[in-house]
């Protein structure tokens, strides 16, 4: 292998995970991460890019997003309103096709890292119809009977929050890791790359108090990495000595956001 | 050469096929797992498991074919219930186990081979609970295995750990939370779901498709000059009640329903979805938690003000109603009956909403007279069996215009 991912200076993966994107990398297979919300799914693609010194192209999947999306538009209004008048480049259909991020991602001239970011979020039959397009990284355009073919096939990751279970066909396709959430030691690692400067004893309480808001049963919203790393913000900000966290609580809205989980907290945190 | 391996993987229940193996293989070829077995345990995982809920499976089928373990030394359920003695962790104090344990001089030179194979044997032959000996697998007893034990190193079982000294946690497997052997996958449910569809474009939404017909007219009489005319696209307008039985007897489907309610709420292409919850039958109130609790509900009139009868409604429940509940205007043990029993207030439903199904997890075909209920709600309203195959059926039923 030319290229291998590392941890960046912003960004700690596990081994495992670093492994699973180098295998997807030297497989030429998509790579498919799960895991818990704020377990930096998203934020992976970016490392990799980063760490590859590679382009980063990201397609944000939306509930109403369909697979044609991604490859290209045939701007077809536009053409008609163009023909009444005879403008330029009317009869040039080519003129009219927008590409879409995986078109995108294909046609770039040197090789990309393509983001699909939570696919679950779109309609059950979506990974199914970009089956095709994944394996073969070609699609054809109809209207101007061309094949867009990758130049150079690029790493594919795609995220999932398991809203909806993906189909057999598809995963077949992929490479699968689930993010773990973090122990102890490797959150610390976490928070420490984001704020290299947070003194020792807050990081110690606030992560406490976070393991144990976690650990109770009956919260509904666990917090996540992300929300723990906000939170330090927070608390170095506003100046928060470490003793009076747990008293106190200050800012715990930034990681319990339920009502009623709010109350699950105050009254189980001493 | 690792032909065992891919079958041992089957026969744990991983469902892999011949091009995640060659994708395996490939892998191996190209040298990514190095020489390590821990890569290759990442490489193989990441390759053919596709659910978090398989690690547990495919760990134990990884674990049979490279350490030569064979599943002899599985810890039962039924063990790990023995062990389950949790409550009673107040009640030994520290000191007494520690002393227990330094009578017997035990404390000292632990052998991890010979517990191994003391346990596995053990394991082998034990058939009841035993807590606080010194033989058997159980809970605060001196033998190094178990739970809760005064024992210093040892292999704890389950429960939860008295020392923190077991040098082997078996029964703790990593992601042991994440096993479902379910067999009714969400999405054929989701499938089935989908069936309900009516599309209608008198919703409030953006003008975003072209009027073909409309865009004709126009530009005709603009002279020929093209004029567009946008309209609303097509979108399902079918509403959703659904209606769901938390009583004591539905508890050994709860995993069941539980699918069926993630898929409905996981289908977002219906116009709106209502679920509440009813004990039993259906009375005064409906209740908003599947807990049931008094005050946290709707008055069942109120639903029938503010969903209006063009609800499809999904009742999902046993119908296992003793005969009083079902046709005594006090039948209802639980909350109000508001002078009607559970008989009318089901009549009231079929009254108000034109489209009702009845899905039943355990109906029994034909008519038993001990059954009465179920019959009783099998005349009124369509039942059907609560499966992949029932809900299809339903559906359709919903669906059929009388």
């Amino acid at each position: 292998m030319a290229e291998k991912f590392n941890s960046t200076k912003e960004y700690v993966a596990s081994e495992e995970l670093m492994s699973a994107v180098n295998v997807a990398i030297a497989l030429q297979k998509p790579l498919l991460i799960k895991g818990e919300p704020g377990t930096g799914k998203t934020m992976l693609a970016e490392a990799v890019s980063k760490s590859l010194g590679k382009d980063l192209i990201i397609w944000n999947i939306k509930s109403t997003t369909k697979a044609q999306d991604g490859l290209y538009m045939y701007d077809t209004i536009q053409r008609l309103y163009d023909g009444q008048f005879g403008e330029e480049g009317v009869d040039d259909i080519g003129h009219y096709i927008k590409l879409g991020k995986l078109g995108e991602a294909f046609t770039h001239d040197e090789q990309v890292v393509l983001l699909i970011d939570e696919i679950d979020k779109a309609d059950l039959e979506f990974p199914n119809d970009l089956l095709w397009e994944l394996d073969q990284m070609e699609f054809y355009i109809h209207e101007t009977k061309e094949t867009i073919t990758a130049k150079h096939r690029p790493v594919v990751i795609i995220t999932s929050n398991a809203e909806k279970e993906l189909p057999d066909a598809f995963l077949r396709r992929c490479i699968f890791h689930y993010i773990d959430f973090p122990d102890e030691e490797l959150m610390r690692e976490i928070v420490r790359v984001h704020y290299p400067d947070v003194e020792e004893h807050l990081l110690k309480n606030a992560m406490d108090v976070f393991y144990d808001i976690r650990s109770m049963k009956d919260i509904r919203k666990k917090p996540s990495t992300s929300e723990l790393i906000d939170w330090i913000n927070a608390l170095m900000i506003g100046g928060i000595s470490a003793d009076r966290l747990r008293q106190e609580l200050p800012f715990v809205g930034v990681i319990v956001k339920k009502d009623e989980d709010l109350e699950t907290v105050r009254s189980n945190v001493h | 050469m690792f032909t065992k391996f891919f079958y041992t993987c089957k026969n744990k229940g991983l469902n892999i096929t011949l091009k995640e193996w060659l994708s395996l293989i490939e892998a191996l070829d190209k040298g990514l797992c190095t020489s390590s077995l821990t890569q290759f345990y990442y490489v193989s995982r990441m390759i053919l498991v596709k659910s978090e809920t398989d690690y547990d499976k495919f760990d134990r089928a990884f674990e049979e074919t490279f350490k030569g373990i064979r599943s002899e030394n599985e810890v039962t359920k039924a063990m790990l219930r023995w062990l389950d003695k949790s409550e009673m962790l107040d009640m030994v104090s520290e000191q007494d186990r520690y002393r227990m344990n330094e009578q017997d001089g035990l404390f000292h030179d632990l052998d991890k081979d010979d517990i191994e194979s003391k346990f596995k044997q053990r394991l082998r032959d034990q058939d009841s609970e035993h807590n606080g000996g010194s033989f058997w697998i159980g809970s605060m007893g001196k033998t190094y295995f178990g739970n809760m034990g005064g024992n210093a190193g040892g292999i704890r079982v389950g429960g939860s750990t008295g020392y923190q000294t077991a040098f082997q946690v078996i029964g703790a497997k990593k992601y042991a939370d994440f096993r479902d052997d379910r067999i009714i996958d969400n999405r054929q449910f989701q499938m089935a779901l989908r069936k309900l569809r009516q599309f209608s474009s008198k919703l409030d939404i953006p003008k975003t498709e072209l009027d073909i017909n409309g865009t004709i007219d126009k530009t005709c009489n603009n002279g020929g000059c093209l004029q567009i005319v946008m309209e609303k696209p097509r979108k399902n307008a079918v509403k959703l009640l659904l209606l769901m039985d938390s009583g004591g007897t539905m508890i050994p489907y709860s995993t069941l329903l539980n699918e069926l309610f993630q898929s409905v709420h996981r289908s977002n292409h219906y116009k709106d979805v209502k679920t509440y919850y009813f004990h039993n039958c259906i009375y005064s109130h409906l209740y908003k938690t599947p807990e049931c609790e008094n005050g946290e509900w709707i008055e069942t009139e109120w639903m029938f003000r503010n969903l209006d009868s063009d609800y499809k409604v999904i009742i999902v429940g046993d119908a296992a109603m003793a005969p009083e509940e079902l046709y005594s205007d006090t039948g209802n043990y639980r909350g109000p009956n508001n002078g009607l029993s559970g008989y009318e207030w089901l009549l009231l439903m079929k009254k108000h909403y034109k489209k009702i199904v009845w899905m039943n997890p355990k109906m029994a075909p034909g008519h038993a007279p001990w059954r009465e209920a179920e019959t009783a709600v099998k005349e009124m309203f369509p039942m059907y069996k609560l499966t992949v195959r029932g809900l299809n059926q339903a559906m359709s039923t919903l669906m059929v215009n009388k």
